[in-house]
């Protein structure tokens, strides 16, 4: 039985997709901007670029971002973008959470 | 540990840094540096170039300077309006300081209604409040609070002007204020480019984990 099995066992549908720390950064950031290029992402995260791409591409293969690449003045310039399936995603993990933690006996 | 911020205040965080830079501040000092020289040269035309000469130099600017540094990060809703509404503020600004120059050599024809002869004698008290309110509404509007103070300064050295007898001119005024406004977002704009060095860009996609 994998984690996610156990989770889904006990009640707890968590979307691990965003769950991870830095993807939970990344997405945070995503959700409160329309787009962001790389740089912006790496200094608001802290993120290192191959962490950053390589959880970018987990969340793209999730369809929760899209990724545009594009040349300005011949060089290359990616901005990613959340999808609305992942602003979706994002606002059900965040009810979730809230719901979970408020539910916590003082 | 220091508490994480809610989404509000992380959206807030990332729309202020990237007022950091101090950019603003040296058009907007630029502005009323244009307009106080435009009065004491009588190069009038000064102050109506400056909106469409420097909104696209402080453009290119920023590219250059500013996104290697922060990136770059378009906003949603709210704060995408508020970034047309302050560029047409700032617009209205440089108009209003035209129109008032118009208003002025109208009212002072014979003809002039009682209230526009008011205004007139109080023309430089009337400048401050457009342009110290205009500049007022601006803050308000991208949520950057050292616009109320040069909105405040403005009005101040303006009303100075009104109520000091002789020897202290709108175009003294205006070029001490904006001098200090531009000083101050270049010295923002030192601090920006200390603060955040350029990125070293590595090959997209070089992953580390």
């Amino acid at each position: 039985m994998t984690e996610a099995e156990r989770d889904d066992a006990r009640g707890l549908q968590i979307d691990r997709a965003i769950h991870e720390p830095a993807r939970l950064l990344i997405t945070a950031h995503l959700y409160v901007v329309e787009s962001a290029d790389y740089v912006f992402l790496m200094g608001n995260t802290g993120l290192t670029w191959g962490n950053l791409s390589s959880h970018l591409s987990k969340l793209e293969a999730t369809g929760y971002v899209e990724i545009t690449k594009e040349f300005v003045e011949k060089k290359p310039h990616t901005m990613v973008k959340l999808t609305e399936e992942g602003r979706t995603a994002f606002d059900t993990y965040r009810r979730q959470m809230k719901a979970l933690f408020e539910d916590l006996p003082d | 540990m220091p508490a994480s911020p809610g989404l509000r205040e992380l959206e807030r965080r990332v729309w202020l840094r990237t007022f950091e830079h101090g950019l603003w501040d040296v058009a907007i000092g630029l502005l009323l540096l244009a307009f106080g020289i435009g009065i004491l040269t009588e190069f009038y035309w000064l102050s109506a170039i400056i909106v469409p000469v420097s909104l696209p130099a402080m453009r290119d600017l920023a590219r250059r300077a500013i996104v290697p540094r922060i990136g770059h990060a378009t906003f949603r809703g709210r704060r995408k309006r508020s970034l047309v509404h302050v560029q047409l503020i700032l617009t209205g600004l440089a108009v209003a300081g035209a129109g008032m120059f118009a208003f002025t050599s109208f009212a002072s024809r014979g003809t002039a209604p009682d209230w526009m002869l008011w205004i007139r004698s109080h023309f430089i008290v009337v400048i401050g409040l457009i342009w110290g309110g205009a500049l007022g509404v601006a803050g308000w509007t991208v949520d950057f609070p050292r616009l109320y103070a040069y909105g405040a300064i403005l009005f101040g050295a303006l009303l100075a002007v009104d109520l000091i007898p002789s020897g202290y001119h709108l175009a003294h005024a205006l070029i001490a204020v904006g001098g200090l406004i531009a000083l101050v977002g270049a010295a923002l704009f030192i601090r920006f480019t200390r603060r955040y060095p350029r990125h070293p860009k590595p090959l997209e996609g070089a992953a580390d984990d």
